[in-house]
């Protein structure tokens, strides 16, 4: 230990006696490590956005799409997602045992208008159960009633992205919307869901199926884009799985191993998938972040190798007076892990800078992770070691007289 | 007296491009403690060769080299390390202090390598440093010191240890006359007082007057090896110069 302390002490002496240096070759070590620290708040970050919104869509939840192909040898609508129909979720409803809820959801995008103004905004019809499937609350106001349903009563929500395009800060409910030629009265509005994935959850206008039907888009008959589906427990969610392709099957007459006109998604799916894409973005960017951190490491090496020479005669009355080869070895190996450290080191404390900076200004969610960091700091270590072996090598194998010698 | 040094047929060659050089041919060399030895020679008769052997920097080809009674001939780099740390003391020509680097931390060096702590290191180099009468500039660089006292730090790096050898390689090869006289009166005082031995290699004849015996080197062999019986006082030759008029001392 005492070999070890005083090998430190030495390294310290060496780099402290060449400031500049030692602080132009720590930086290519600080981008590296800062790179790879951003870049895994980042993902970190990324991952837990993922999984509360996809928590955030409900609990058990299995969504079936439509898949826009052929039916019977006849093109349906082609370009159209709206491949399912209210029979579809009838027969659900009815025959699936491991099913608790099931909704159905038809969305356009018209131009709607206010007396304030007006916008492009979401117009969602739905069936009141899909309340419960997406655990949507009410904020203010109420929901549809059972006769506003059964009387396609033109009668809306709206969320809290919607509302402020189209009433500002006053209060919207009472007041009408215009969607095409009718006017829907607000009468209540949705609790914020945030920001997901691909769109603002809250700009949307949501009303029963069958107003939307009649008001909005006339033309669809009975097709809607999205069926969601709750299951009984968690443990249902493969039985509900199977119960709705069975019945989706028989209904649209496709025969067990066909390609299905359907597509039925769980939520864990649907957080696998986007995790997959974020697994590999983040891999990606990992790998340019390594890459930064590994010419860092060639710079520390670069260096190290200059120093070994430039310092040969030291090297050698160190020999002289007594040094071993490990302790030769030792010193310039802890020169080069401590230039890493103090690299590593900064290079977090400028990751903590750079993610409060884009957390604040571009409110992008990061997570600076505890591990994260001890990685880091691992890495630093690790390419001090790995990069300063071959120059600490190169100095332990130096013979003691021609070291002397040299000039 | 018992022989502190005791080399039996050493060989030493090497190969130099094409040719194989006999730096060293089957020398026999025996010196007692407490001996101050001169070792003289032209360039190429062995004598830097001999110094790198007895320093335990290089090994003989042939033959046994057993210093205080061990055989050190056969080593391993870094037994032979260890042997140098504790038993030899080396003080160049150059000086080969570190730069940018205290007389104190020097001096300490040696120390380190031999696993002393920090209190009983600092200790021995601030007495080493005085026993060469440089008490009062242990927080100097080599830069803020003149040869004569770089080369004292340098025998104070050689002391700390207290090894019972000493190696002088040109030690006055850099210094005007005047410091080598003081660099010499130091070494002589220290044969006198510690009992230390000291082999010198040197080609000035005034600095090899000062030793107790010299061996003359050619072509790898013992040309000549005298005992001097009154050698030159090192410290009356510097009160001499002293007293001459200015201008006359070379």
């Amino acid at each position: 230990m005492s070999a070890f302390t005083s090998a430190l002490r030495i390294a310290l002496a060496a780099l402290t006696r060449s400031k500049g240096r030692s602080l132009l070759t720590g930086l290519g070590i600080l981008i590296g490590i800062a790179a790879v620290v951003v870049v895994t708040a980042l993902g970190t970050g990324a991952r837990e956005r993922v999984g509360s919104q996809i928590e955030s869509l409900g609990s058990n939840l299995l969504f079936v799409f439509g898949q826009g192909s052929q039916r019977s040898g006849v093109r349906i609508r082609a370009g159209s997602n709206f491949g399912l129909s209210e029979e579809d979720a009838e027969a659900i409803r009815r025959e699936a045992s491991a099913v608790n809820k099931v909704a159905v959801y038809a969305e356009v995008k018209p131009q709607v208008s206010s007396e304030y103004g007006n916008a492009k905004i979401a117009v969602v019809g739905i069936d009141r159960d899909y309340f419960d499937v997406r655990n949507y609350r009410i904020a203010e106001g109420r929901a549809f009633t059972a006769n506003e349903e059964r009387f396609k009563s033109k009668v809306c929500l709206i969320g809290l992205t919607a509302q402020q395009k189209l009433f500002g800060n006053s209060d919207p409910i009472g007041r009408y919307v215009r969607i095409g030629k009718y006017p829907f009265r607000v009468i209540g509005t949705l609790e914020s869901k945030g920001q997901s994935q691909f769109e603002d959850q809250d700009d949307r206008i949501i009303m029963p199926i069958g107003s939307w039907r009649a008001r909005v888009v006339p033309t669809l008959g009975n097709r809607v884009q999205l069926i969601m589906v709750t299951a009984k427990s968690a443990a249902h969610i493969p039985e509900a799985e199977r119960q709705i392709d069975a019945i989706l099957r028989q209904l649209h007459d496709i025969a067990d191993g066909d390609p299905a006109d359907f597509q039925v998604r769980t939520q864990d799916e649907f957080r696998k998938s986007q995790e997959a894409i974020l697994g590999i973005l983040t891999a990606l960017f990992m790998a340019v972040a390594g890459i930064a951190l590994l010419v860092g490491g060639v710079g520390v090496m670069n260096i190290m190798l200059v120093s070994v020479t430039e310092r040969t005669r030291e090297i050698g009355i160190r020999m002289a007076i007594g040094a071993k080869r490990r302790d030769i070895q030792l010193q310039f190996l802890i020169e080069a892990v401590l230039l890493t450290l103090f690299g590593g080191l900064s290079g977090i404390a400028v990751a903590v800078g750079v993610i409060a900076v884009l957390t604040h200004t571009l409110e992008w969610t990061m997570r600076l992770s505890f591990e994260a960091v001890t990685a880091a700091i691992a890495m630093s270590l690790a390419v001090g070691t790995v990069f300063g072996f071959l120059p600490a090598q190169r100095a332990a194998a130096l013979d003691p007289i021609e070291a002397l010698r040299h000039e | 007296m018992a022989d502190l040094i005791e080399l039996q047929n050493v060989s030493k060659q090497y190969v130099s491009g094409p040719e194989v050089v006999h730096a060293l041919v089957d020398l026999d060399l025996r010196v007692a403690i407490g001996e101050f030895v001169a070792i003289v020679g032209a360039s190429g008769s062995g004598k830097s060769t001999l110094m790198n052997i007895l320093g335990c920097l290089d090994r003989p080809s042939r033959g046994s080299y057993h210093l205080a009674g061990v055989d050190v001939s056969n080593r391993s780099a870094d037994a032979r390390a260890i042997v140098r740390n504790r038993l030899i003391g080396f003080v160049f020509q150059g000086f080969n202090l570190l730069p940018r680097t205290t007389a104190l931390e020097n001096v300490e060096l040696p120390l380190i390598y031999r696993g002393v702590g920090a209190r009983e290191r600092r200790r021995r180099a601030i007495r080493a440093l005085t026993q060469v009468g440089l008490a009062d500039r242990i927080r100097h660089t080599p830069t803020q010191l003149s040869g004569g006292q770089q080369q004292r730090v340098a025998i104070a790096r050689a002391l700390v240890t207290e090894p019972p050898l000493l190696l002088a390689d040109e030690p006055t090869g850099n210094l005007d006359t005047r410091t080598s006289f003081e660099v010499l009166a130091l070494l002589q005082s220290l044969v006198r007082e510690l009992g230390l031995t000291i082999a010198l290699v040197t080609h000035e004849s005034d600095v090899a007057e000062c030793a107790g015996r010299v061996i003359t080197m050619r072509d790898g062999r013992v040309e000549s090896d005298h005992v001097q019986r009154t050698p030159r006082d090192a410290a009356a030759s510097l009160e001499e110069l002293a007293a001459a008029p200015a201008g006359t001392a070379e």
